[in-house]
């Protein structure tokens, strides 16, 4: 299996998710439907390593994650407000993941043209976050969080800021992720909105197995 | 509504304008007019004699330096401590904080009693100094630690401000790029959190300059600017010293300004 998480308990404050099983293969795209306060984001941020687990492991594709920070795990994470730095222009930010992994200036650039071409957004990288609509900023900060090539990209309600509208071109665009043959998990409580994207569902929190 | 209801609204919404205007205007004419006073009771070449009296410049320069360098360095220290009061809560925290904000609360002359007993040869710091050569009462090291012990709390307090207005989401986004906790500060934290830090800094620096009570006590001399205006009026009177004050005065003024001009920006 790509992904395995066994018996994940992970808190915060009073709040207690889990025992969480979960197993994934490769290219696979999960989506996980559970309403508000579900502690889904919890989820999503304690498989990134921002948050320690207080039980069980995580691993991806072979490498056991759990005590790893995260910086050292294959795995992004795509945030709901998406959360771009306000004082770097596009293309800085998606270059962010290159620039702390020390690649060379030449490699960034390159990567910057390749996933703005990919994405669409070519005309967007010398421009301010702030300066940019919704649907613009979920575009650049989707190829800030693939631009070093996670294995596992998270996504936590991606759509929910997005207009009705948008949300049609948005669902392309994560089809569009996922078929470079990154797995993907996405989490939401609009069971709508992963139509005919997600090629697995799961209600949250999942029922554990053990 | 009846309009004689509106009217009366209108009405006390005006006398208390008026009254709030005018109670206002009493305590910006408190603060402008005895500097107003002072600048119009300047005799020209008073004034032109003081800003070439080279006393006067050195001491200006002096006090300039060493508030500028406390600064500095004491930003080494102070940014980290600000950040995890920003970021962190331990135990004790509280008193941390009231620590902090001490040398704003007591007399700074009393500091300067505090400062001399650590700073002089009978403590640990002044006798290793001293064994290496370098008396510390009376230097402009004693000067630097007089004036970063009184303002640094305007440093900490501002740059922790700042920090905590930074949102934690755009750090926790960094880690997961792959940024390290100290690329997360100076690439994230810092830069967002510039406008407070600076103008921590600029407080810290303005206050620092502005120090009397603590620094004559410490070091009388090498005199720096408050200490040198104090002597002027002790020895010659108010005449003499006025025009050091008012050069002193404009200088700090432009400090001042530059600072609220690059917060508004």
């Amino acid at each position: 299996m790509f992904l395995e998480i066994r018996d994940l308990v992970c808190k915060a404050g009073d709040f207690s998710l889990g025992p969480v099983d979960i197993s994934l293969e490769r290219g696979a795209y999960l989506a996980l439907f559970g309403p508000s306060g579900s502690g889904k984001s919890l989820f999503l941020e304690t498989i990134a390593g921002i948050r320690k687990s207080n039980r069980g492991y995580v691993t991806v594709d072979g490498m056991e994650c759990t005590k790893l920070p995260p910086q050292k795990r294959p795995v992004a994470m795509l945030f709901q407000d998406y959360a771009l730095f306000p004082h770097m222009k596009v293309s800085d930010n998606i270059a962010f993941s290159l620039r702390m992994k020390g690649k060379g200036r030449e490699e960034q650039e390159r990567r910057v043209m390749e996933l703005s071409r990919y994405l669409s957004i070519e005309d967007l990288l010398e421009r301010d976050p702030d300066s940019l609509s919704g649907g613009e900023r979920q575009r650049v900060a989707l190829a800030r969080a693939i631009a070093s090539e996670p294995r596992l990209l998270l996504l936590d309600e991606p759509l929910s800021a997005l207009d009705q509208e948008l949300r049609e071109d948005a669902s392309e665009l994560l089809k569009k992720i996922n078929l470079l043959g990154i797995t993907i998990i996405h989490v939401t409580h609009n069971k709508a909105e992963i139509e005919g994207i997600a090629t697995q569902t799961l209600n949250f929190p999942p029922p554990s197995q053990f | 509504m009846p309009i004689f209801v509106l009217m009366r609204e209108q009405t006390f919404y005006n006398k208390t304008r008026i009254n709030f205007i005018f109670l206002g205007g009493v305590l910006l004419l408190f603060l402008i007019a005895p500097l107003t006073g002072m600048f119009l009771s300047l005799k020209a070449p008073n004034l032109f004699e003081t800003i070439k009296d080279p006393q006067v410049t050195a001491s200006i320069t002096r006090t300039l330096l060493i508030s500028f360098l406390a600064t500095l360095i004491c930003s080494l220290f102070a940014l980290p401590l600000a950040y995890i009061l920003a970021r962190k809560n331990f135990p004790l925290k509280g008193v941390a904080e009231a620590i902090i904000d001490i040398p704003v609360v007591i007399p700074h002359s009393a500091a300067g009693i505090a400062l001399l007993g650590f700073i002089s040869r009978d403590s640990l710091l002044g006798s290793a100094a001293s064994s290496m050569g370098f008396n510390l009462v009376g230097s402009p090291v004693a000067i630097g630690i007089a004036m970063a012990f009184v303002s640094i709390p305007f440093l900490i307090n501002s740059a922790r401000d700042g920090f905590a207005a930074v949102p934690l989401r755009l750090e926790k986004a960094a880690e997961t790029l792959g940024a390290t906790p100290f690329k997360i500060f100076t690439k994230i934290t810092l830069p967002l959190a510039k406008r407070s830090v600076v103008s921590g800094m600029v407080l810290m620096f303005a206050r620092g300059m502005s120090e009397f009570g603590a620094v004559v006590i410490v070091a009388y001399h090498p005199m720096t600017t408050p200490v040198l205006i104090f002597d002027r009026f002790n020895s010659f009177g108010l005449d003499y010293a006025r025009p050091v004050a008012a050069v002193f005065i404009v200088v700090t003024v432009i400090i001042f300004l530059i600072m609220r001009i690059y917060q508004k920006k």
